[in-house]
């Protein structure tokens, strides 16, 4: 007799991509670009704030890209991406009217809900922007279920500076304080210089119902969490998101890897209280 | 279900009976080591061969695996590939059938992967029993993987004159029904089981000096061992103790373009957590440089971190790591130096 | 617009050229998509002296070599290094390790002075490459898959990871194994451990991976039973501009 067929699974391949369809591009920086995409048949993507998606770019692969834009801006999604890769780098050439294809959204993301009634200390380094930026664009969209919010921003130069326009009504609204530092101004400059940790001394912040969100490259962490912990604010209520290799975004390629944690499910947003006992964590 | 007895001569016409209808793959001999391939006949079945180099995992989940098929140009296409056939395993060891069910489950958590499950279900597993480790690198007895109790739907065990069929699941059960003069396991046969097993007892051998039910505990307190440091002055990071391990199962992904530019397909391939760019993210960040941090995971992975994660051994003990390792990094030697006094 | 590819020869077999023109059915979709302007083995005319893609074969051996190709490099815009030669020095490199003089008499006999040479060199040594395919020869895959990749305009997939892993996953018997030498532990893969597929060791033609533990391979050599000799002549027949044969 011959082997049964015994069911197969229906759940579709992992690895299937929907296609979205760019509806605006820009350069924000010489080397990031901005782009706001529409899936097939206008759905939403309905992701949390800190999720990302995976990129693909046929021929050239995929890449894992944060989500730059609040789940309360439902008809698209936004990403920011830095040229650094083969897929990052055909994006790049990509304008409004292109296709490309999309699996996500992936990641825990943050706990709005948590975070509801608390005061929120953003802290923003570079590219770090972008993920932040969906945090604190549904916090400002909600925000009446949020306390006082403060958003530090650092860059290298007055050149790498992401989003001027929102960096520019952040600062004019009265219901969020926003300080932002160069490390290398120019001549035009005439705000705060030196590394974001600096800006920490223009922030008071009430520990016991602070949550502080930090979110840059890995040599901004420790320092950034070392003043947020000065302050008094909880492990727990200090969080990262983490950049890691990803393959596949659910689980299963390995690559994300740190200690016994998958970024890709378990993270990328993580507690200050978890990633300390994570060895390879930053 | 009842075990039953198939008579030794009885085996050829059972696994011709397979061939018949279905595609069976077996351990052959590959040069002077051994290798599961299709098979047409029953004298190109290994029965007494030791290990493969690969497990059969290969058949779940291939070293290489198109898994989406895509065209370029103005309005990009892509569809998902999942390809599977049935196929029957035939004398898998226990070691690899407990691997098996580690990936198993690996496979099936949320999101399942339909590649590999597909695969895997259409699949019928007979094992063979072992009566004698390997070799000297098998460590099978100390990762308890020695003995199968469960992942097979067939498992057979060779008790002289006749075969000992404890059945698994009910595709196992049709299959002997068909293809076997089977008959019920009696009351003696039962008994002779028994002392084939007390045998086997004796036979292998616990390398590791300690339970290694305390070998999580054991690697969590040994992250700052200069251990990793010593084993990774000899390292070649050549990663075959990951691509020969039947429990390894991290990959990347690459897209293939065809000359016209037009049609592609992106593959899934083998990864090896202990090759330099395996951490590395875009920009050029690498989170495990170190080859000692390298070492350190990939232990970790195998006897802390998926046990932890999925109830069962990264680690089932078929040794192929160490058999594998040019240079002669042992799992067991490692586990031992580890333990410190705890050896005792 | 084409983008115009051009082919040059410095000191090689040529062999690798003969590869492009093997890849036969895949060719005419290549020329559909390219336009060959120069092709020393392939066609006489030469019908432009600007290239989009140069494919540069060979090693950099004269002096009149590093002036050629710097006179390619200015006017390419993508310059692949095509081949062991051009990649790592390949078997060129073998003449560094004997003095200069002794190899043009054994080369070119009682008129040897009237022949200029040069260390062997690398193409990267001499101008900057954008890309490199390796091998001796270079594998088809390879080569479509950089060529294609420029075509697309992304960066090809060139394996940075031991033969081993190949090696592995064809489930070959390992060469140790056989009791024979092997380089494939710090041979860059790509080749699919084509040698220890068809019973042969790995001669290193791909040249070493970027971090390779050659400490480690050379004790693994000599406790094998090579002598440090030995050792260093298995590396010294493709790698012999690299650090480990020093």
């Amino acid at each position: 007799m011959t082997v049964k067929e015994k069911n197969t699974p229906q759940a579709g391949s992992i690895f299937q991509p929907t296609i979205g369809k760019i509806v605006a591009a820009k350069m924000l920086t010489a080397k990031e670009k901005y782009f706001r995409v529409v899936l097939e048949g206008g759905k939403p993507l309905g992701q949390k704030p800190g999720q990302f998606v995976e990129i693909s770019v046929f021929g050239a692969g995929e890449a894992p890209i944060s989500i730059c834009s609040s789940p309360t801006q439902e008809d698209s999604f936004e990403m920011c991406v830095r040229n650094v890769g083969s897929v990052t780098n055909l994006m790049h050439q990509m304008e409004a009217g292109a296709t490309l294809g999309m699996r996500g959204p992936y990641g825990n993301g943050f706990d709005m809900e948590a975070m509801k009634g608390h005061d929120v200390l953003f802290v923003a380094g570079g590219l770090g922007l972008a993920p932040a930026r969906g945090v604190i664009k549904y916090v400002l969209d909600k925000r009446r279920d949020y306390g006082d919010v403060t958003i530090l921003y650092g860059a290298r130069n007055p050149s790498e500076l992401l989003f001027k326009e929102d960096l520019s009504e952040w600062e004019a609204r009265p219901d969020c304080a926003f300080h932002i530092t160069v490390d290398r101004p120019d001549d035009a400059w005439k705000g705060n210089k030196g590394v974001i940790t600096t800006l920490f001394r223009h922030v008071k912040v009430d520990p016991s119902k602070t949550y502080a969100v930090i979110i840059g490259p890995p040599v901004m962490y420790k320092y950034a969490i070392l003043e947020a912990l000065s302050m008094g604010i909880p492990e727990s209520r200090i969080l990262c998101s983490l950049e890691r290799r990803m393959k596949c975004g659910v689980g299963k390629c390995g690559h994300c890897q740190i200690g016994n944690v998958y970024v890709c499910k378990e993270g990328p947003v993580f507690s200050y209280a978890q990633i300390k006992r994570l060895r390879e964590g930053i | 279900m009842l075990p039953k007895i198939i008579k030794k001569d009885d085996l050829r016409a059972f696994v011709e009976a397979l061939l018949a209808e279905n595609v069976v793959v077996a351990p052959t001999k590959k040069g002077i080591k051994y290798a599961f391939a299709e098979v047409d006949s029953f004298d190109e079945v290994a029965l007494d061969y030791n290990i493969t180099m690969l497990s059969p995992r290969k058949y779940f989940y291939p070293q290489n695996e198109t898994v989406l098929k895509f065209k370029l140009g103005e309005k990009p296409s892509a569809e998902a590939v999942v390809e599977s056939a049935p196929k029957i395993i035939f004398g898998m060891h226990p070691c690899d059938v407990a691997a098996t069910w580690l990936l198993d489950v690996v496979f099936a958590e949320d999101p399942a992967d339909p590649n590999y499950l597909s695969k895997r279900k259409k699949a019928v597993i007979i094992g063979m029993n072992c009566a004698k480790p390997c070799d000297e690198f098998s460590f099978c007895k100390d990762m308890k993987s020695y003995n199968a109790t469960a992942g097979f739907d067939l498992m057979l065990t060779d008790l002289g004159d006749k075969y000992f069929v404890e059945v698994g699941t009910e595709a196992g059960e049709a299959l002997l029904v068909a293809g076997a003069q089977a008959s019920e396991a009696s009351a003696d046969d039962l008994k002779a089981l028994q002392e084939w097993q007390n045998g086997k007892e004796k036979s292998f051998v616990n390398r590791i000096p300690y339970d290694t039910k305390f070998l999580p505990e054991i690697l969590g307190a040994s992250d700052d061992s200069l251990v990793w440091e010593a084993i990774a002055r000899k390292c070649l990071s050549c990663g075959s103790c990951n691509t020969t391990c039947p429990t390894c199962y991290c990959f990347t992904v690459r897209d293939e373009v065809a000359s016209n530019l037009v049609d592609g397909e992106r593959k899934r391939i083998w990864d090896s957590c202990q090759l330099d760019e395996f951490a590395e993210v875009a920009g050029g960040e690498n989170f495990r440089k170190a080859r000692s941090a390298r070492l350190r995971h990939r232990f970790n992975r195998k006897g802390k971190w998926l046990l932890e994660r999925y109830g069962k051994s990264g680690c089932v003990g078929c040794g192929r790591c160490d058999r594998n390792c040019l240079v002669k990094i042992s799992s067991v030697e490692v586990y031992t130096q580890l333990a410190g006094e705890r050896a005792k | 617009m084409k983008p115009k590819v051009a082919f040059f020869s410095f000191t090689s077999c040529e062999g690798c050229q003969l590869m492009f023109l093997n890849l036969e059915d895949e060719l005419l979709n290549l020329l559909g998509a390219v336009e060959i302007v120069k092709f020393r083995e392939a066609m006489k005319e030469v019908t432009s002296d600007e290239y989009d893609v140069a494919f540069i074969e060979g090693s950099i051996t004269t002096h009149s070599d590093i002036e050629r190709i710097k006179s390619i490099r200015e006017k390419t815009k993508i310059l692949v290094a095509f081949g062991a030669c051009a990649t790592i020095g390949g078997i060129n490199a073998i003449k560094n390790f004997q003095p200069l003089e002794d190899v043009r008499k054994y080369v070119y006999g009682e008129r040897w002075d009237f022949y200029d040479t040069v260390p062997t060199m690398q193409v990267d040594q001499v101008v900057k490459v954008d890309a490199a395919i390796h091998g001796c020869p270079v594998s088809k895959k390879e080569m479509l898959e950089v060529i294609t990749s420029l075509l697309l305009g992304k960066t090809p997939n060139i394996p940075d990871y031991p033969v081993c892993v190949e090696c592995k996953l064809a489930e070959n018997v390992c060469v140790f194994d056989k009791g024979m030498m092997c380089l494939g532990p710090v041979t860059r893969a790509g080749c699919g451990a084509l040698c220890p597929s068809y019973g042969n060791k790995c001669i290193g033609c791909r040249g070493l991976i970027t971090d390779p533990n050659t400490n480690a391979q050379k004790d693994l050599l000599e406790e094998k039973g090579l002598s440090v000799a030995e050792v260093l002549k298995e590396f010294r027949m493709f790698d012999g501009l690299s650090e480990v044969s020093k």
